[in-house]
């Protein structure tokens, strides 16, 4: 009897969990083929090839894989930096509303925040004009919708720091950091030689396979990128629905032509990352 | 415990096996031969699902607070609204077409050229059906800005429910002269560095096409069919001038707005000083609710802006079409249109013909209340131009984005 409770478990994960999931790659594979699509007239590499030739994708995932990683870097430096500095505060009731609060607001309002906040005649464009710094509205910085992406990092940021702050602050406590970092002072180790054997290298051993989750997480955000991005290079999910809503539905398949790869992508780095790893928990 | 899981395991499991194989035939070819009376009685009681863009509070406010009471009223309808537009019913019925579903989940929608031109090449829509309609006698269709869209003529696949232009929008105060053609264009964004720029979406491939009928030399050069020599002549013209002015763009041109609201928000926060759009600018509503400044006025480019109409359309496989049609039918009618109309609700002109009104409702149109700040159609009229056909906007969108934006 006991042996019959996971095995539902794992038919509810496999139906609600991996056959849509399938499905969906299926249906984009074939459509990305032509095989289906109500435009679509059949078997053809035309997608593929104008997808791989046009350069769009890679210039696209380029641009992702950078805003993701220095938005992940950014915050995972930020946050464990707040609970190094900043951790007996934190356990004040106030101060960590305030750092929690955020992770309550969805990426959609996060971006809309950071666009009234930064853009050319948002509120902090309007208090550089009344403070004189500014006369006109083009003469503040480009802080959305720009070349650098500030504010789709800035935004980023805001949204995945504090998950951080919360994260380390667990380990922190799990770990016992701060009864090893008294015994290594005790036996002589000085600040630096704490935060840099002790403190760093077990937060981020404990924590790295969830930093880059949130990698992965960032690489394929949307509302945010929707938002605050420019029109060219767009984040992959941005391109991915603009191919897919376009004018020109002979070129519909084109879309799924850069979903598929990047889902290949995104799974082969899965696998790679947490495969090897697995099997050496199993087998040591 | 277990077998409550399993139960609710074969429930699930039933309802998705059951959603996939909905499926009904009915016979709505008889629609389009049937009396009106019949029609109207099999319309009585339906629940009609019309997907419609919500984007704007005086659109909802005049179809929740006006249209949904009133049809429920006369005709006993549940009409139901869901957001939506063009790209999203394309999807829709890609994909009900894809899963062969022959009761769809939307009855109606609303329409422009593009989407049109996208569910016509799917077989999206079902008709023809305009004719059925009693109050269609009272649509002028000899206007070709109204029976021919994006150069096809409707064929009565779809009835107009109201007609625009296409036009400008500046502030007086700050701009005295506004441009009103290419060269002026050239020297204004010279002169004011980052404050005009082309939203990469619907309204600004629309301002494109006026440019391009302009290199094109008069106000007809895009009629008729699509010909590729005078597109790949006039585009490189268009992208020339582009790409050579790119630098007085908005952020020097490296972008482009995603789409007209966006622009719209930069022309009311001052970073850009000429807005455009449909509507003939739809300037009264953003006035009236404070976005705009009062001193915005609105005009027509010298070689013309595009008039165009926008359509309710019965797709494919609506499971109520004879509650459709008589939706339609009522959104037509004098009284509709008329509430249609007012500059400070939905502001919207109507498609009907003065002189096929009765003498009652003419005045009433006549007597109705005016805008206060943007131009009315009747002024934009002279300077009026067809849209182009429907593959011109296709290779402008994408021409835009490989040799403008990621140029």
């Amino acid at each position: 009897m006991k042996t019959k409770k996971p095995n539902i478990g794992i038919v509810l994960f496999v139906a609600i969990g991996v056959v849509p999931f399938a499905a969906a790659f299926v249906y984009a594979l074939l459509y990305s083929f032509g095989i289906i699509g109500v435009a679509n007239q059949g078997f053809t590499l035309r997608f593929w090839e104008s997808v791989l030739a046009s350069g769009t994708f890679f210039k696209s995932l380029g641009y992702s894989v950078v805003i993701a990683l220095v938005a992940v870097s950014l915050s995972v430096g930020g946050a464990l930096w707040v609970t190094l500095k900043f951790r007996r505060q934190l356990e004040k009731r106030i101060l960590s509303f305030v750092i929690y609060l955020p992770l309550a607001i969805p990426g959609i309002v996060t971006g809309f925040f950071t666009f009234q906040l930064f853009s050319k005649g948002g509120f902090f464009a309007r208090i550089s004009h009344k403070l004189g710094f500014i006369t006109e509205a083009s003469q503040f910085p480009d802080l959305v919708n720009d070349g650098l992406a500030v504010g789709i990092i800035l935004s980023f940021i805001t949204m995945v720091m504090p998950f951080f702050v919360l994260l380390f602050l667990n380990v922190y406590k799990n770990e016992r950091i701060e009864e090893l970092s008294i015994l290594a002072q005790s036996l002589g180790a000085n600040s630096r030689q704490v935060v840099h054997c002790v403190f760093l290298p077990i937060l981020i051993r404990k924590t790295w396979v969830l930093i880059i989750l949130y990698f992965i997480f960032l690489l394929g955000a949307y509302e945010v990128p929707l938002i605050l991005g420019q029109e060219s290079p767009q984040m992959l999910s941005v391109l991915i629905i603009q191919e897919i809503k376009q004018y020109d539905l002979d070129k519909i398949s084109e879309g799924y032509v850069v979903a598929v790869l990047y889902t290949l992508l995104v799974s082969v780095a899965a696998l790679a990352l947490f495969l090897p790893k697995r099997k050496r928990a199993y087998a040591s | 415990m277990r077998k409550i899981n399993y139960i609710l395991f074969g429930l699930l499991l039933g309802t998705i096996l059951l959603s996939c194989g909905e499926k009904a035939s009915k016979n709505d070819e008889r629609l389009k031969t049937a009396t009106w009376e019949s029609i109207a009685s099999e319309a009585r009681g339906t629940t009609v699902n019309f997907m419609m863009w919500q984007g704007s509070t005086a659109i909802n406010d005049y179809i929740n607070n006006y249209v949904v009471p009133s049809v429920k009223e006369k005709y006993n309808i549940d009409l139901q609204i869901s957001g939506g537009q063009g790209p999203e019913i394309v999807q829709l019925v890609m994909g009900e077409k894809q899963a062969d579903i022959e009761e769809g989940q939307v009855d109606m929608v609303w329409i422009n050229g593009e989407t049109f031109f996208q569910l016509r090449k799917i077989n999206g829509l079902w008709g023809p059906f305009v004719e059925q309609l009693p109050n269609a006698a009272l649509i002028n269709f000899e206007d070709s800005f109204i029976s021919t869209d994006f150069q096809q003529p409707i064929n009565g696949m779809e009835a107009p429910w109201s007609i625009n232009q296409f036009a400008i929008v500046y502030d007086y105060k700050k701009v005295p002269n506004p441009p009103k053609n290419i060269p002026e264009l050239e020297n204004f964004i010279k002169e004011h560095p980052g404050t005009f720029t082309i939203s990469n979406d619907f309204t600004g491939m629309t301002l494109l096409k006026s440019l391009l009928a302009e290199l094109g030399g008069s106000p007809n050069a895009l009629n008729g069919p699509f010909d590729e020599k005078k597109y790949k002549e006039l585009s490189e013209k268009l992208w020339k001038f582009i790409n050579d002015n790119k630098r007085y763009f908005w952020k020097e041109g490296r972008t482009f707005p995603k789409e007209q609201s966006k622009m719209h928000q930069l022309y009311a926060n001052g970073e850009l000083l000429i807005a455009y759009g449909f509507s003939e600018g739809g300037i009264e509503d953003k006035v009236l609710n404070g976005l705009y400044p009062k001193t915005t006025k609105g005009y027509a480019w010298e070689n013309g802006t595009i008039r165009n109409s926008n359509y309710l359309g019965i797709l494919y496989n609506a499971p109520q079409k004879a509650g459709a049609m008589q939706v339609i039918n009522f959104l037509l009618s004098p009284e509709a249109q008329f509430k249609k109309a007012d500059a400070n609700g939905m502001d919207s002109n109507t498609v009907l013909a003065m002189d096929k009104l009765e003498l009652e409702w003419k005045d009433k149109f006549l007597e109705a209340r005016k805008r206060q700040y943007g131009p009315i159609l009747e002024e934009l009229e002279a300077n009026a131009i067809a849209e182009p056909a429907p593959e011109y906007m296709i290779r402008l969108y994408e021409d835009f984005r490989k040799k403008v934006i990621e140029n």
